[in-house]
């Protein structure tokens, strides 16, 4: 206890001597033992997918525990890391949605809403009687004003960016190498970036090759998606989508492996 | 613009028989004495690429004109404006709100507000004050979403969108006269031509409009205000 | 007074208990308002028919103002009387519906505990009863359509109409008309009127007592718009068109108003 933060971690109103508030990184520390959550911003939209671990085996895991919430029209956010800061996150989310709009007549731009995020995970890593938020906030949303969607990340320390792809939780050092190999960013790719039917069947497959059978908890796999074709509403991923993207991407995964014994053969 | 809030107490001083001999008409009989109205002609028509906004000049209280030169067209933005109409107090009130909120969000947004927006925040207060308040406002501006568009907000506190207005209590007598002369993907120069043909034949048949014509085009490139004298009116005095 | 967002008077607190101000006296006449709302069940769901005339006091302002508003995805409202409380209503209903969305258990469209139709209705009913408990009414009758839930929480085949007056009364029924199409319109619709309708049937009746009521309303306009809910939980509401009309009876082309006649109007 005295070794890791000698004092200087009791409270998130107080700097290290070197600079560091370790409250926040505790809170990061929080996120990181959780389920991966993903990210990918599309050709056509916007795909969001997390990891839900199974954490008993009697859990009605359908219906409760949700890791995707829907915060307005054209809107929607994965969270992971401790799932009831999460929701706290999702709430105020959703009331700054519906004041915007009942305030100014139109939806919130994304950048906004993600600010607004920012702020409220931001305030509580400033008080000395509150306690940062262990949970990191993706948001997807669309923009009818300027007809753009966007993908940002809120993390515990109330820093916010925009991705092409992003990830939280635990795998999210391996996912993030995966996702580079994608076709998601403008600057970089070369010919078309895939669109949210082929990057819904390259999260599962991120997902399940992240997975360990032996060592890791059973999990379900949450995904929603905002996109041309669900007029940029946030909806759920149709689960026959789903469930044919798992069955795809289990069978690209045993195909690499047998190549890979094979040259071992060889 | 010319009206005001009827109040319960100051219903004992409101009898229909004797305001009539002071002049009060039936939209400025409810002002409060020696309350400023703009018995107005305002007009608002939204052309291909911006909205022309136009106005005449008379402020009254009762008979007396009390500014025979005012603006009534207010910026609330940028590239967005507005008409008023009604108790001058109320409508300069307004505005003001409108103005400091639109200006918050540009800051917050860090974009160019969207007509409608503003159109919203004005009727959310007209609506949600309406018991206190006399204003009725075009508000009508550019933004890069929607380019020109013109959006009426009568007394309740009602928000119409449509292709122009007209309000005030001029505008009752050149309804027949904008609804022959409008038509839909006017130029300009058509649009302006129309404001200030409509609002002078307004002003020369209203005895709460007059004085001179404002008008304020506004496209993706600015607003141009412009202003015609009294005594060059394009409908000028006739003897019949 | 204070001249701000969060001063009084909007639907937004309608359920909230704060005293009527002393001072002021709220809306006892509408300004903005739309006539008749009519509506049948039919065949395959339910029919509602609004002219888009809003007028302010006799004059007919606005002609293309629309009055039959999809509040959901399977429930639709016909409003009458004062158009900026139609307006803040439908506002508020949209914003509840967006709430029942964002809070749903479910991210699926088809597995979400939207509100029918019917709980639309009842939730209306409470808003309009407690404004005019308030001595400040909502100034509207509103229409509500669509269809009724099972006991499971799915859409039920049995279409639902329902109506909600500026003070709260609230009644079903299998035609329903506000304003001035209650004095002329409903008579004619229950005339004609048999459950197994097809919805061309339905349609043809609707826009005929329109058309009556554009010929002895004066605040009603020819050019109309129909909207349905159908089986399947669509609303779907037409873009206004205009309804033909009849002028050439004999006797309005010979008039009998003229010398060496009887007389007339």
């Amino acid at each position: 206890m005295a070794s890791s933060g000698s004092g200087y971690d009791l409270s998130s109103s107080t700097f290290s001597p070197d600079g560091r508030i370790f409250q926040i990184e505790y809170a990061s520390k929080a996120v990181e033992n959780a389920g991966t959550a993903l990210g990918l911003r599309c050709r056509d939209g916007i795909v969001l997918c997390v990891e839900k671990p199974l954490v008993h085996k009697m859990l009605v895991s359908e219906t409760t525990g949700r890791r995707i919430h829907t915060v307005d029209s054209h809107s929607g956010v994965a969270i992971t890391g401790f799932v009831s800061d999460g929701r706290q996150i999702v709430g105020r989310a959703r009331d700054e949605a519906a004041n915007y709009l009942e305030t100014y007549g139109t939806t919130i731009p994304p950048e906004v809403l993600t600010s607004r995020i920012s702020s409220y995970v931001h305030y509580f890593t400033l008080h000395g009687a509150l306690r940062p938020f262990g949970a990191s906030t993706l948001v997807a949303a669309y923009d009818p004003g300027t007809k753009e969607h966007s993908l940002h990340m809120v993390e515990p320390s109330g820093v916010s960016y925009e991705y092409y792809g992003c990830s939280a939780g635990r795998g999210r050092q391996s996912a993030r190498t995966e996702m580079e190999k994608l076709a998601i960013n403008p600057k970089q790719g070369e010919g078309e970036l895939i669109d949210v039917q082929e990057a819904v069947k390259q999260l599962a497959k991120i997902i399940y090759t992240l997975y360990d059978e032996s060592k890791d908890k059973p999990f379900e796999l949450e995904m929603s998606w905002l996109c041309e074709g669900s007029g940029w509403r946030h909806e759920g991923v149709p689960k026959d989508v789903i469930a044919s993207a798992v069955e795809w991407a289990k069978k690209e995964i045993e195909e690499a492996e047998e190549e890979d014994d094979d040259e071992m053969e060889e | 613009m010319s009206y005001s809030t009827a109040l319960p107490t100051h219903h004992q001083t409101h009898n229909p028989l004797t305001d009539a001999y002071h002049g009060k008409s039936a939209e400025t009989r409810h002002l409060k004495p020696n309350e400023l109205s703009t018995g107005t002609t305002i007009m608002a028509i939204a052309f291909s690429s911006g909205v022309v906004l136009c106005a005449d000049s008379r402020v009254s209280t009762g008979t007396y004109i009390a500014n025979r030169a005012s603006d009534k067209i207010s910026q609330l933005h940028d590239h967005i404006w507005c008409c008023r109409s009604g108790s001058a107090a109320d409508t300069q009130a307004l505005t003001d709100y409108v103005r400091h909120y639109l200006g918050q969000l540009a800051v917050e947004t860090g974009r160019v507000p969207e007509v409608k927006v503003a159109a919203h925040l004005m009727r959310r207060l007209c609506y949600e004050n309406k018991d206190n308040l006399m204003a009725g406002v075009i508000v009508g501006g550019w933004d890069p979403v929607e380019g020109g568009s013109v959006y009426n907000i009568p007394l309740g506190g009602a928000c119409m969108s449509m292709p122009f207005a007209i309000g005030g209590s001029g505008s009752t007598y050149i309804y027949g006269l904008v609804d022959s002369e409008f038509k839909e993907g006017m130029t300009k120069e058509e649009a302006v031509a129309l404001c200030k043909k409509a609002v002078s034949h307004a002003m020369s048949r209203d005895g709460s409009s007059g004085g001179i014509i404002r008008t304020c085009v506004v496209t993706g490139d600015g607003c141009e205000r412009e202003y015609v004298s009294g005594n060059r009116l394009p409908y000028g005095p006739a003897g019949w | 007074m204070s001249l701000s967002l969060q001063a009084g008077g909007s639907a937004t607190r309608a359920l909230s208990s704060t005293a009527p101000s002393a001072t002021t006296s709220h809306t006892t006449s509408p300004i903005t308002t739309g006539t008749s709302v009519l509506a049948i069940k039919y065949r395959s769901g339910v029919l509602l028919a609004a002219d888009t005339l809003v007028s302010y006091g006799s004059m007919a302002k606005y002609k293309n103002a629309r009055r039959l508003l999809p509040i959901n995805s399977s429930t639709l409202i016909g409003g009458s009387g004062e158009y900026s409380d139609l307006q803040s209503v439908t506002e508020l209903l949209k914003r509840n519906a967006l709430e029942d969305r964002c809070t749903a258990d479910s991210l699926y469209n088809e597995e979400s505990n939207e509100e029918c139709a019917k709980e639309v209705w009842s939730y209306l009913r409470a808003v309009m009863y407690n404004r005019r408990s308030k001595m400040n009414p909502l100034w509207n009758d509103l229409v509500v359509a669509g269809f009724k839930k099972n006991e499971d929480g799915t859409i039920s085949d049995e279409p639902f109409l329902g109506l909600v007056d500026k003070i709260g009364t609230a009644y079903e029924d299998d035609i329903l008309a506000t304003g001035f199409g209650s004095y002329i319109a409903l008579p004619l619709m229950r005339e004609k009127y048999r459950p197994d309708m097809e919805e061309g049937e339905a349609r043809a009746l609707l826009e005929d007592c329109l058309r009556i009521l554009f010929y002895r309303d004066c605040r009603a306009l020819n050019r109309v718009q129909i909207a349905k809910v159908t089986r399947d939980g669509k609303c779907l509401v037409s873009e206004p068109y205009e309804l033909d009309t009849y002028w050439d009876f004999k006797g309005f082309v010979n008039s009998k108003a003229g010398l060496g006649t009887d007389g007339g109007w």
